[in-house]
C-alpha cells in the first residue's frame, strides 16, 4: 500500500515538473513591474499551492513579488518530511539539506493544515527557498528586512507607527487575540497590499545585509500589543531552544520557538 | 455525588502530600547533623560524573555545567568508545576549564557505570537506556553518591521496585535524587499547577494527555555490531531497553497529571499496536498507544501516544475540574471558559533549572528526593504498556506484587534475540516474568 502511494508520488514529482517547466514562461512573467500580476505557485509533485503578491520597487530596489501568507506546514512539510522523495530516496538524500526528524511536535498542536510552519531556524528557512527555487525554476528567498518593511507598512517605512489597539485586533494574531497558540494564516483582515499577518502570528525572518545576523520580524502570536510594529525586529534567541535536551542542539528545529517562522519573496 | 467523592478523596491527597512533606523535612533536619554533605558548602567544587554519553547524557553534563560556576566533569562512562569520545571533545569544548576528561577518566564497558560511581564524584547523572537505570541507581545510591537520574527510571515492575528502595535509601543517607521530569521545575507548570492544587478548578474529574509525533531517529545495523551492541544503540526500539515510547516520551505527560492528582493510577485499560513502524531495523516495540487510567477517586485520564510520521502531532496534558479546565502549563478557564490565569512570568530553561534545584538542595542540607515520584509515573506509564499489550486491566497491584522483569539478567555485547512483538489477547503478564525468577 505505502510503496504504491510513493510511486503515485514519483509520477506526480514527474507530470509536475512538466507542468512546471510549461508554465515558466508565462509567469510571473520578466517584464516591467507595472505588468506584474499576482500569481499562484504550485508545489510541483503535489497539491499545494500559494499565492504571490507583486510588490512595488522600493526606493533603489526592483519589483518582486512576496507571499500573501506566512508558509504554511502544508508546504513546509514537503520539503521538511521528504514527501518530494520515495522512502528509499528520502533516507539516501545529503542530511545538509533537508531537516533531521523533529524530536515532539514542532507545530505544538496548535493547527496544521493552514497553519503556519513555526520552530524554524533561519539556516532551515533558507533551505526550503533553495529547495522551493530548485523545484520551481524560479527565484525563491526571504525577503530582506527593508522588503518585509516596505511590504509592512504598505510603501510608507518611514511613517510606521504602531497600529490602534482596534486595527491591530483585526490584523494580527497576538497575545490579546489568540491564547498562546498560531491561527490558520489569512483569517485576519490584510494590509492595503493584501498580505496578511506581516504583524503577529509567527515572527518571520529576514536578511539583513552581509555579515550581519539575520532578525525576525513583525512580532508574534505570543507578543503583547506594544511589540507588535514594522520596525520590530529581535535577532536569535538560545532561548528559542534552551530546552532541546540534546547536545549538540538540532540545527533544523527550535525546541523552543514555535513563533519563528518565514515568509518567501520571489524575484522577477 | 461525584464531587462528593472527589473531594473527599481530593482531601485525603492532600494530606497524604502534606504528610509526606512533613515527613521529607523530618528525616532531613534530623540527618541534618551527620554531616553527609561537607563538600556541598557554597563555592566548593562539586564533581559530576556522567553515565551514558549520548545526545541526553551531554546535555545533562552541559546543563549542570550551566548551572553552577561549582561543577566540573571529572569522569564520564558508555557503553561504546565513540559516544564517549565523542561526549568528552564536545564538552571540553564548551568548557574546557571545567571538563577534567584525561583518557584515564573515560571509561568504556557495559561496566563502566561502576568507574564513574568510584572515581571519586559527587555527583552522578544516570543518562544511558532506562533498561540499565535500576541498576545504576542502585549503584550510585549504595556509593553514597547525590544522582540526577533521566527519565523514565526503568522499563518493568522489578526495576521500579528497586528504583523505589533506591529511592528510601537515598532518603536514609540524605542523598539527592532528582529526576529528568523536567517539567517538576519548569516555572510555567509549577504556578499553574500550585493554583489547581489551590482549588482553581475545583476537584480534577477528567484528564486527558498526549504525546503524539513522527517516528525518531534509527541506526542501521553495521556488520560488526553484535545483536546486544545493535539493541543498545538503537535502545528507543527495544522495550527492555527504552520501555517502548509510552514510557520513555510519554511518561512526562503522564507525570503531570500524577503531579497535578497528588496520586497514581490504580488501574489502565489500553489498547495499541505496531501498525506503521513494522520494519525489523525497528526493533519490537508499538508505534501507538491508547490508554485509560483510572485514580483511586474514581478520575479517569486519557492517555494518548503514538510515533507514526505523517499523522497528526500534539503534545500535552489538560485537565477538566468541577470549575474548570487547565492545561496545567500555563492557562486556566472558569466553566465557562473565560480565562482566569494565564501564566506571563519568566520560564527558565528547566534542564538547568533541575540541576539549579538539585544542588541548592545539596548545599542546603536538605536534598531533594523525586526518587518515588519518577518511579510512580514510570510505573503507570509501564502499566499502561502491559495492559495495551497484553489486552487486558492491569492493576497498580499487579505491578507491585508480580515479579515481572524483561532485563536480561547478564547483559552482554554478543548474541541476544529480539523479543516477538506482543499480541493483544494472546500475550499474557505471565509472559514477561524473568525465566530465572
Amino acid at each position: 500500500m505505502k510503496v504504491r502511494r510513493l510511486t503515485h508520488l514519483g509520477l506526480l514529482v514527474a507530470i509536475g515538473l512538466i507542468l512546471s517547466r510549461a508554465a515558466t514562461g508565462q509567469t510571473p512573467a520578466a517584464g516591467a513591474a507595472a505588468a506584474m500580476k499576482p500569481f499562484t505557485e504550485k508545489i510541483p509533485g503535489s497539491l499545494v499551492t500559494f499565492d504571490m503578491v507583486p510588490v512595488p520597487a522600493p526606493p533603489g530596489g526592483r519589483p518582486f513579488y512576496i507571499a500573501k501568507t506566512e508558509t504554511t506546514w502544508d508546504a513546509y512539510d514537503i520539503f521538511a518530511f521528504r514527501l518530494d522523495l520515495t522512502q528509499e530516496q528520502g533516507a539516501n538524500v545529503d542530511a545538509t539539506s533537508r531537516p533531521s526528524k523533529p524530536y515532539g511536535a514542532p507545530d505544538r498542536g496548535f493547527g496544521h493544515k493552514g497553519y503556519p510552519a513555526g520552530s524554524i531556524p533561519h539556516q532551515a528557512a533558507e533551505a526550503y527557498c533553495a529547495w522551493l527555487s530548485q523545484k520551481t525554476g524560479k527565484k525563491y528567498r526571504l525577503p530582506t528586512e527593508a522588503e518585509w518593511e516596505w511590504v509592512a507598512t504598505a510603501g510608507k517605512p518611514a511613517a510606521a507607527a504602531p497600529l490602534a489597539k482596534a486595527d491591530l485586533d483585526k490584523a494580527a494574531w497576538y497575545w490579546d487575540t489568540t491564547e498562546e497558540k498560531t491561527m490558520a494564516v489569512g483569517t485576519k483582515t490584510p494590509n492595503a497590499w493584501g498580505v496578511h499577518d506581516m504583524l503577529g502570528n509567527v515572527a518571520e525572518w529576514v536578511t539583513v545585509g552581509q555579515g550581519k545576523p539575520p532578525v525576525v520580524k513583525g512580532g508574534s502570536f505570543l507578543d503583547k500589543a506594544k511589540d507588535l510594529y514594522p520596525k520590530a525586529r529581535l535577532p536569535y534567541q538560545p532561548a528559542w531552544q534552551e530546552s532541546d535536551a540534546q547536545n549538540p542542539k538540532s540545527k533544523w528545529w527550535y525546541a523552543d520557538g514555535p513563533q519563528v517562522g518565514f515568509r518567501v519573496v520571489c524575484e522577477m | 455525588m461525584a464531587s462528593d467523592k472527589t473531594a473527599v478523596s481530593r482531601r485525603s491527597f492532600l494530606h497524604r502530600s502534606a504528610v509526606a512533606a512533613a515527613a521529607t523535612a523530618g528525616t532531613g533536619s534530623a540527618l541534618l547533623s551527620s554531616g553527609n554533605y561537607a563538600f556541598a558548602q557554597g563555592s566548593d567544587t562539586l564533581k559530576v560524573g556522567v553515565v551514558g554519553c549520548g545526545g541526553r547524557g551531554s546535555g545533562a553534563a552541559s546543563n549542570i555545567l550551566e548551572a553552577d560556576p561549582a561543577t566540573q566533569i571529572v569522569a564520564i562512562g558508555d557503553a561504546f568508545e565513540d559516544r564517549a569520545k565523542g561526549c568528552r571533545d564536545s564538552l571540553t569544548k564548551q568548557k574546557p576549564d571545567r571538563v577534567k576528561l584525561p583518557d584515564d577518566r573515560v571509561f568504556v564497558g557495559l561496566d563502566a557505570y561502576k568507574k564513574v560511581i568510584d572515581s571519586g564524584v559527587d555527583i552522578v547523572i544516570l543518562a544511558t537506556p532506562p533498561g540499565f537505570r535500576p541498576l545504576h541507581l542502585k549503584a550510585a545510591v549504595d556509593a553514597g553518591k547525590h544522582v540526577f537520574v533521566e527519565k523514565p527510571v526503568g522499563v518493568d515492575p522489578a526495576g521500579i521496585r528497586s528504583v523505589f528502595e533506591s529511592a528510601d535509601r537515598a532518603k536514609q543517607k540524605n542523598l539527592a535524587i532528582v529526576a529528568g521530569t523536567q517539567r517538576r521545575h519548569e516555572n510555567r507548570y509549577r504556578e499553574t499547577i500550585k493554583r489547581i492544587h489551590d482549588g482553581a478548578i475545583g476537584d480534577i474529574v477528567g484528564a486527558q494527555c498526549y504525546w503524539n509525533q513522527g517516528g525518531l531517529w534509527m541506526h542501521k545495523r553495521k556488520p560488526e555490531w553484535s545483536d546486544a551492541e545493535w539493541q543498545i544503540r538503537n535502545w528507543l526500539y527495544f522495550t527492555w531497553l527504552s520501555g517502548d515510547h509510552i514510557v520513555e516520551q510519554h511518561v512526562h505527560n503522564i507525570d503531570v497529571i500524577n503531579w497535578a492528582m497528588n496520586a497514581h493510577p490504580v488501574k489502565a485499560l489500553g489498547m495499541g499496536g505496531r501498525q506503521v513502524r513494522t520494519d525489523p531495523a525497528y526493533g519490537h516495540i508499538f508505534d501507538h498507544f491508547t490508554i485509560e487510567f483510572e485514580y483511586p477517586n474514581g478520575m479517569k485520564m486519557l492517555s494518548m501516544c503514538r510515533q507514526i510520521d505523517g499523522t497528526a502531532s500534539r503534545v500535552g496534558e489538560s485537565l477538566v475540574g468541577t470549575k474548570g479546565t487547565s492545561n496545567a502549563a500555563s492557562n486556566i478557564k472558569d466553566a465557562k471558559g473565560q480565562t482566569i490565569y494565564r501564566f506571563e512570568g519568566s520560564n527558565p530553561n528547566p534542564y538547568v533549572q533541575e540541576h539549579v534545584n538539585m544542588i541548592a538542595s545539596i548545599r542546603a542540607g536538605k536534598p531533594l528526593n523525586e526518587g518515588r515520584q519518577v518511579a510512580e509515573s514510570t510505573l503507570t506509564a509501564i502499566m499502561g504498556r502491559l495492559s495495551a499489550y497484553t489486552g487486558q486491566e492491569v492493576t497498580w497491584d499487579q505491578m507491585l506484587a508480580m515479579p515481572i522483569d524483561i532485563v536480561p539478567a547478564k547483559v552482554e555485547l554478543g548474541p541476544l534475540p529480539v523479543a516477538p512483538v506482543p499480541v493483544p489477547g494472546r500475550t499474557k503478564l505471565e509472559d514477561f516474568i524473568a525465566r530465572t525468577a
